[in-house]
């Protein structure tokens, strides 16, 4: 009986011993969630170049750093802004504008700057008649610089105070996407 | 004497056995007293159950019980403090007993401190007995050992919460389940140790210097998990358990049978349970449900007290809910939150419903131990086991893609020991094995993710031996092991486009322990533990890499991390002088070379979801130390009482600041009244002396910390007073334990540093929990 056990035993150790130690290679999985690109786009509403303010980042969380463009408006001047968001990771690239519009009852952009004469309103409405914020209209001042943050909430409470007059303050839900351009006013 | 005289004989001696016993003249005559202190022990309930004839002993441990039938009976003995000790025994004539109960080291229904019980132990310990765990039952493994002094949980809410002991958890806590070391994602602080508490019987901490015999890379602690041998009573036994608490509206259930043969003895085991929103005190925790539902099977055989066969398998299946508002998408986000008096996403209703984000977690263990005693001083173990750990976290989505999990684990592992224990004369036992360990961690790349933690197998073999012995008054303990790590690990890069980058790793582990265990006089030991361990970076700490949303940042592992280094010391010293008082102080420190932590650093990227803190694992010194202290004390033969007081620091010896995430330091008093006397309901049915029990728990603010090592300031000091009544009633062969208990009492409003909710939400406000357990 003794005999019989510790044979077994070797006979397990050193199976395990032997068990292959290489790992297969993993699949890469695909990332279909993954925003890389936010363009905002802005048409002077009455005509003229378009200006499109871009954040990029192709590799995602990690990695190299995110391109950041911003702009130059005009002062005085109304855009129409209109929001594209891509996944640039996958090929071609992925509209993530679409997901957002088949949820709009569960995403809202907010919009802050630090100039105060620069204003954005909301150019759109969900089924629930709250905005969505993917078309926008952004009215200029007097001349000046500053930022503008743009960010985007998954699950917010649209029908809490203020949230949609496009305050954030009691809007809740979790931040996909907050990005800072800066820009001129002349 | 001729045939027929012989039988006639034979008849007649019957005849006498036969009309004595019809006459029940025999009795049953004992003592009882103290395991530990040898000393008698008084007002010990004495009981057969079959009879419902009982008993209590008398200022000296003894007891009468006269005018017994000849039979088979099962004698019950209870104390104050005490698991109920059972004996079967077929009595025949009158018969004398001698009794030990484990009192005067036990806690009032808490926690058994280890003293002269196992007078090998040099090791300092604690631990919890299967009434503990039943009356408990409506908390985690973890949450069972929270109120021991050295021992602290890490929590994720309510729900999810894992052991902390003398300040190390994770990757440095070794929990052994069934003698199986745990495998599973121990790296995380949010994942907590698949086991269900209704399989234990006793749950051991051992808080000394090294744990030599049990695994690599524990570095102090170790949890023992440990279900009792099934025995040897050949009725079929079992018990139903159940509770219902009212914070949670939650249900518990758990049925355990079983029975031995000299064929097979055998124990199953299943446990069910369901909870829905917690409450804290003004709001409801929105998807803080669990649903869980585990099975057990043991098996043990036996040939001719040689060979010892014990299999055991279990399967752990749960769902955690987690709470809705604790999920953000960056740092804004949180710093709104921690401004928030209720979290967002609060429902004014209660609800069973558990959403993203939540865990389903399955864990299979399936082992089979093989003892054989060569003779009566040699051993030799075998140990097979494998484990099955399967993982997904489920977080808030888009388009429809909550029912993907983020994460998906799965893990395998296989364990392999063989070990020679020797016994010689003059107390020597000389132990030494071999351990092998084989994982296999795969992520699912379903995902759509990028995994933060990577796929990699890993095997590991481990050579140890523990000599010890005893001189005079002294026993010794002495333990080296080598541990040899080969690591094959396969990341994803987050370049463009993406990468598979492999690394090979090996480690050499060396730990040692001496340690030294004087008793002093009958009533006073002291020990000393002195261990040295090495525990090679964790797959975590070398190669995770990316955006851990529940924290807020962004987390990256080191490839160049090396292995970490640590001296532990501990001195413990024990007074019992009668069976009435009994003081234990143990002092501890440890010192770490290397230590691996996730270090916040300057350092802020900017992504799309907004700017996140990068936190780095880095190696520093440190250390940490600390002092448990517990007494336990009898004031009156129906009041006794037990305080507990556990002080940590912990420093970073080379930037000078203190060590993050480390546990407040806490207090903790009960007391416990108890009736005199079992109460007589009928002729049958006795009910044991009620009991009543206070408690209270202090948890000190954590002062130990920078405002600049956190996002919030730790919370205030808090305490919380608790409310326990408990009673059994026995009727023929069977027992009925009844026990209502409130938790939080008075309903107070807190947070606990270690709990990951709290910038986010209240812990719980009140709860009552009603139990019930039937016992055949």
């Amino acid at each position: 009986m003794k005999n019989n056990l510790l044979l077994i035993a070797s006979v397990l150790t050193i199976s395990l011993l032997f068990t292959s130690c290489e790992k297969d290679d993993p699949i890469i999985p695909d990332e279909p969630e993954l925003i890389t690109t936010l363009n905002y786009m802005l048409s002077p509403a009455n005509g003229g170049d378009m200006i499109t303010l871009s954040f990029q980042d192709l590799d995602g969380d990690g990695g190299e750093d995110p391109i950041v463009t911003g702009g130059t408006l005009a002062a005085n001047t109304s855009y129409v802004g209109r929001l594209e968001l891509l996944n640039e990771a996958e090929s071609p690239a992925e509209s993530i504008t679409e997901e957002i519009q088949e949820e709009e009852e569960e995403h809202q952009f907010f919009f802050q700057s630090s100039i105060s004469d620069l204003s954005v309103s909301y150019n759109d409405e969900d089924s629930n008649d709250k905005p969505v914020g993917l078309s926008s209209i952004i009215t200029t001042g007097a001349a000046a610089s500053g930022t503008l943050t743009i960010i985007l909430r998954h699950e917010p409470n649209k029908s809490a105070t203020n949230v949609a007059d496009g305050d954030i303050t009691n809007a809740g839900g979790e931040t996909d996407i907050e990005v800072t351009f800066s820009i001129d006013v002349q | 004497m001729s045939n027929s005289k012989r039988l006639f004989f034979i008849a007649f001696l019957f005849f006498i056995l036969k009309a004595n016993a019809q006459e029940c003249e025999l009795s049953i005559q004992g003592h009882v007293f103290d395991f530990e202190s040898k000393l008698p022990l008084s007002y010990v309930n004495v009981f057969i159950q079959e009879t419902s004839v009982g008993t209590v002993t008398d200022d000296e441990g003894n007891f009468l019980i006269e005018n017994i039938c000849e039979g088979e009976y099962h004698l019950i003995f209870s104390h104050i403090g005490c698991e109920a000790k059972k004996r079967h025994l077929v009595i025949s004539k009158d018969t004398l007993l001698n009794i030990e109960l484990p009192h005067s080291a036990t806690s009032l229904g808490a926690v058994v401190i280890h003293g002269k019980i196992d007078n090998s132990n040099t090791q300092s310990s604690l631990s919890i007995n299967r009434q503990m765990i039943e009356d408990n039952s409506n908390k985690s493994l973890s949450g069972l050992l929270e109120t021991e002094s050295g021992v602290q949980l890490i929590k994720n809410g309510s729900g999810i919460s894992k052991p902390v002991v003398h300040g190390l958890y994770g990757n440095r806590l070794t929990i052994l389940n069934n003698g199986i070391v745990q495998s599973g994602q121990q790296w995380g602080n949010d994942h907590a140790p698949e086991i269900d508490p209704y399989v234990a019987d006793k749950i051991t901490v051992i808080k000394g210097a090294n744990a030599i015999e049990y695994g690599a890379g524990n570095l102090g602690g170790l949890i023992l998990i440990e279900p009792k041998s099934i025995g040897t009573e050949p009725h079929l036994h079992g018990q139903y358990n159940y509770t219902y608490e009212t914070n949670g509206r939650g249900h518990s259930m758990n049925t355990r049978v079983e029975k031995y043969s000299p064929l097979l003895a055998w124990r199953i085991s299943g446990t069910l349970k369901n909870y829905g929103d917690r409450k804290a005190v003004d709001y409801f925790l929105t998807n803080t449900g669990v649903k869980e539902a585990n099975f057990s099977v043991k098996l043990e055989k036996s040939w001719k007290d040689k060979l010892f066969l014990d299999f055991y398998a279990s399967t752990f299946n749960t769902e955690l809910g987690v709470l809705r508002g604790s999920h953000i998408g960056n740092t804004t986000d949180l710093e709104q939150a921690l401004t928030k008096d209720i979290p967002f996403f609060t429902e004014p209703n209660f609800s069973y419903t558990i959403n993203a984000p939540k865990q389903q977690v399955s864990h299979q263990l399936a082992k089979l131990k093989s003892k054989y005693y060569i003779n009566e001083d040699q051993i030799i173990e075998f140990v097979l086991a494998g484990q099955l750990n399967d993982r997904k976290e489920f977080d808030v989505r888009r388009s429809g893609r909550e029912d993907i999990p983020s994460l998906n684990l799965k893990q395998y592992s296989f364990d392999t020991e063989l070990s020679y224990t020797r016994r010689f004369k003059n107390a020597v036992k000389l132990k030494f094995g071999n351990q092998n360990n084989l994982t296999d961690n795969t992520n699912n790349p379903d995902t759509g993710i990028l995994p933060l933690i990577p796929d990699y197998i890993s095997w590991k073999n481990g050579f140890f031996s523990t000599l010890s012995t005893k001189v005079n008054n002294a026993h010794f303990n002495l333990g080296i092991r080598y541990d040899y790590e080969y690591q094959n690990v396969l990341t994803i890069s987050s370049s463009v486009p993406k990468e598979i980058i492999k690394y090979e790793n090996e480690f050499h582990n060396v730990s040692g322990l001496f340690a030294i265990k004087v008793d002093l006089t009958n009533t006073q030991t002291i020990s000393f533990n002195a261990g040295y361990s090495m525990r090679n970076p964790g797959i975590n700490e070398r190669y995770s890499n990316g955006l851990h949303q529940g924290v807020s940042g962004i987390e990256q592992g080191d490839i160049n991390l090396d292995i970490e280094k640590s001296v532990k010391n501990t001195l413990e010293y024990k007074w019992l002088p009668n069976t009435k008082f009994s003081i234990n102080v143990l002092g501890y420190h440890q010192n770490f070379t290397d230590y691996i932590f996730l270090n916040p650093t300057e350092e802020i990227r900017l992504t799309i979801r907004g700017a996140f803190p990068v936190f780095q694992y880095t190696q520093t010194d440190a250390r940490i130390y600390g002092l448990d202290v517990s007494s336990q004390f009898t004031i009156s033969h129906s009041l006794f009482g037990i305080l507990k007081y556990s002080y940590l620091k912990g420093e970073d010896n080379k930037n000078n600041v203190p060590l993050i995430f480390l546990p407040s330091n806490s207090l903790f008093g009960s007391f416990v009244y108890r009736t005199k006397n079992a109460i007589k309901l009928s002729k049958t049915v006795v009910m044991d002396a009620p009991e009543i029990e206070l408690n209270s728990r202090l948890v000190f603010k954590q002062n130990n910390i920078l405002p600049e090592q956190d996002f919030a300031n730790p919370p205030p000091t808090y305490h919380l007073v608790g409310l326990k009544a408990s009673t059994n009633v026995n009727f023929q062969t069977y027992k009925i334990r009844c026990f209502i208990k409130a938790d939080n009492l008075l309903n107070v409003k807190y947070r606990d540093y270690l709990n990951r909710q709290r910038y986010f939400a209240d812990d719980l406000g009140r709860s009552i929990t009603f139990g019930l357990s039937f016992k055949f």
